[in-house]
């Protein structure tokens, strides 16, 4: 009984997604709009070979770019496509004709979502003749692969179900649509802005102590100093901004989470071979708070003949990259919770018998 | 029959639509204020009244689109809130907007409403093929939907509606936009889908048109249906009658005799299409009609001026100016 209801509910679901692909993604346009895609990546895979040398140092580079051409370009286009799925359907007067039928609101709504993130789906589908390229050059891993194309169709899932999600919410398409590509906006560029802005705005004082050398005798022969006469302590503050506190908002970033969910690819110097690892690292260095108080004598350095040379190699990128936390499972949970609570409320709002309409909503 | 074949047994329940003191507020604005109405199943009804009246949101409430606020709702002993599932799968519902897919064709799109109902692919395409022939719509059917003109769609519409085999059928302005023979062929339709079972409850601004199709009617005016006794007066108030005869000089002749015009009528005048008169009751325009041929005029026209719907909805809706109930004439502006 439960099975043969669970196909029920599958099949409706089916005939939505369908409904919708052949509703909103048809005819000549669309591949078009497809075609100017595959040449645009097309083009930025040459240059990125020709860029990264990549013949020498392998696809890395030009795989990870090509995944963030497919992010931007399906957070461009998705919420077009998404963003008046409800509230244009009852513009149209096709809303409630279906509503009236066997088909649930539940199944109205995913319908929407899954045909909504298939359509976005379809760009990295474009893309894969040049994704597999960067592969066939080499030193792209299995392991970032599966992730980076994972996490990235999960991405697109949650700009689709924001989009259907808000056009469900709010009545009038073309607001639905603006407010959907303002969340777009939010995640990619807001985030970085915030992150900026906050940090610069939280400054702290931080103390440098310096002990210099006043006089000294140089001995040629060993090389030493002695009667070395030290400076007292000379003290100078400034302020650092501290983007340790703010670290998580990038990990809201879509870019963020892809790049950070990727597993990192470092050279034997230390130093990440793809855009994944570039972001990541940056991100990931934002976590360390900044040194509030530093010392510096020179006097010993002089007595020790600045044998050791403490100051001057900091750990590599790989050893930032590894010492400091993953974030990528926090901003994708935040983003899977986004795009279900969008699609939840959507359902609420979208239930029949409509207890309360919005102002100015026509039901049929 | 052949419409007859994929339909749900249950369908076949009869007992039609009972609406009870139903309300209908969007924030404080009431659309409906009390509407109270029975539907049998095996008939057609008229909801007649004015723009703005509330016939559209008592068809939503019916379709299952909206919840009423007071009142209860019943089709075929469901009730549209708490078992929408049930009501949908027995309720045909033709929209007052015509929407539909604008690149499917009129067979897919009824298609993919037959699939909608949990037909299984072929089920709901030979459905099609017979709603599309039962529609006339035989040489439109491969065309998107967006291409069609609007009696067209008005008939996809219709059509959509009939998928499922309904056995209660809500329509909304069904006649608009549709040529004199696609109006004659609803009608008949609607008849035999009466004669089945179906309980139909038409809304519709053309009354001559209902007057010939439908059982009852129910007027609902400033939110209120109107009651029963308040139909019946009004229905039997004085009315302008038509007479035209083959020699118009005879009739007036006539019509000037002392003793042919009896104490309840008055001779209105003459227009191009006859003489009007103006009658109490039928009683009296029996007696006219007889007196008239005793005098020998060839009378070959003679009936009431307007329909008795228009009749009854005029008059109903002229006692209090604008609404139906007197008394709540002045709080419902």
């Amino acid at each position: 009984m439960n099975d043969s209801r669970n196909r029920v509910f599958l099949t409706g679901l089916w005939l939505i997604v369908t409904l919708e692909l052949r509703q909103r993604v048809r005819g000549v346009s669309w591949y078009v709009l497809l075609g100017v895609f595959m040449l645009l990546v097309g083009i930025a895979t040459f240059l990125l070979w020709l860029a990264t040398s990549a013949w020498l140092s392998g696809g890395g580079g030009v795989f990870s770019t090509i995944i963030f051409l497919v992010l931007l370009l399906g957070t461009l286009v998705s919420p077009a496509l998404s963003g008046n799925a409800v509230n244009g359907d009852r513009d149209a007067g096709i809303l409630a004709t279906t509503q009236v039928t066997l088909i649930s609101t539940g199944q109205l709504v995913l319908g929407k979502f899954l045909a909504a993130w298939i359509t976005a789906l379809a760009f990295l589908a474009a893309a894969l003749p040049f994704l597999i390229f960067a592969v066939v050059l080499g030193e792209v891993s299995g392991g970032t692969i599966a992730v980076s194309v994972l996490v990235l169709a999960a991405e697109l899932g949650v700009i689709a179900a924001v989009g259907v999600g808000l056009s469900g919410i709010l009545t009038r398409p073309l607001f639905s649509i603006v407010l959907t590509y303002l969340v777009v906006a939010a995640l990619s560029l807001g985030t970085l802005i915030a992150f900026a802005l906050l940090g610069a705005a939280t400054q702290q004082q931080a103390t440098s102590v310096n002990y210099q050398v006043v006089s000294s005798t140089y001995d040629e022969q060993t090389g030493k100093q002695s009667d070395i006469v030290c400076s007292t302590a000379q003290t100078s503050t400034y302020n650092v901004p501290r983007f340790d506190s703010y670290w998580w908002i990038l990990a809201a970033n879509p870019y963020v989470v892809v790049a950070d969910a990727a597993p990192g690819s470092f050279d034997d110097g230390g130093n990440p071979t793809d855009l994944f690892g570039q972001i990541a690292v940056g991100v990931r260095s934002a976590q360390a708070p900044p040194e509030l108080y530093q010392e510096y004598n020179g006097c010993d350095d002089a007595a020790k003949g600045y044998s050791d040379q403490a100051f001057s190699d900091g750990p590599t990128l790989q050893e930032t990259y590894d010492g400091a936390v993953p974030s990528w499972f926090i901003g994708l949970a935040m983003h899977l919770l986004l795009g279900a609570g969008a699609l939840a409320w959507a359902w609420r709002r979208t239930r029949t018998p409509a207890t309360k309409l919005p102002v100015g909503s026509r039901i049929a | 029959m052949s419409f007859m074949t994929v339909s749900d047994s249950a369908a076949r329940t009869p007992s039609g639509i009972a609406v009870s003191g139903v309300s209908r507020a969007f924030g404080s604005v009431f659309a409906l204020l009390d509407a109270t109405l029975t539907v049998p199943a095996g008939s057609v009804t008229a909801l007649i009244g004015p723009n703005g009246s509330g016939k559209t949101t008592l068809l939503l409430m019916l379709a299952t689109l909206l919840t009423p606020s007071t009142g209860t709702i019943r089709i075929n002993g469901h009730d549209p809130v708490t078992e929408p599932e049930r009501v949908r799968a027995i309720m045909g519902w033709m929209p007052d907007t015509l929407g539909s897919w604008p690149s499917l064709s009129a067979r897919a799109a009824l298609q993919t409403t037959g699939r909608m109902y949990r037909m299984t692919r072929e089920q709901a395409a030979v459905r099609a093929d017979e709603l599309i022939a039962l529609t006339d719509l035989d040489n439109f059917a491969d065309r998107p939907s967006r291409v069609l003109s609007r009696g067209q769609k008005q008939r996809l519409s219709l059509a959509r509606a009939l998928v499922h085999s309904p056995g209660v059928l809500l329509l909304d302005e069904p006649a608009s936009g549709l040529d004199p023979a696609a109006r004659a062929s609803l009608r008949q339709l609607l008849r035999r889908l009466a004669g089945d079972g179906t309980a139909i409850l038409v809304s519709s601004h053309v009354l001559a048109e209902l007057d010939e199709m439908a059982d009852a009617a129910v007027f609902l005016a400033d939110g209120r249906t109107a009651s029963p006794e308040q139909v019946a007066a009004a229905g039997a108030s004085a009315r302008a009658w038509r007479i035209r005869s083959l020699d118009e000089a005879a009739l007036e002749r006539a019509l000037a005799a002392a003793g042919v015009v009896g104490a309840l009528v008055q001779v209105l005048g003459v227009d191009q299409l006859g003489t009007l008169v103006r009658v109490e009751n039928e009683a009296s325009a029996a007696a006219l009609l007889h007196n008239l041929v005793l005098r020998g005029v060839p009378v070959c026209d003679f009936g009431p001026a307007v329909g008795n719907l228009e009749h009854t909805f005029l008059d109903l809706t002229r006692e209090t100016g604008h609404g139906i109930a007197p008394n709540d004439s002045e709080a419902t502006k």
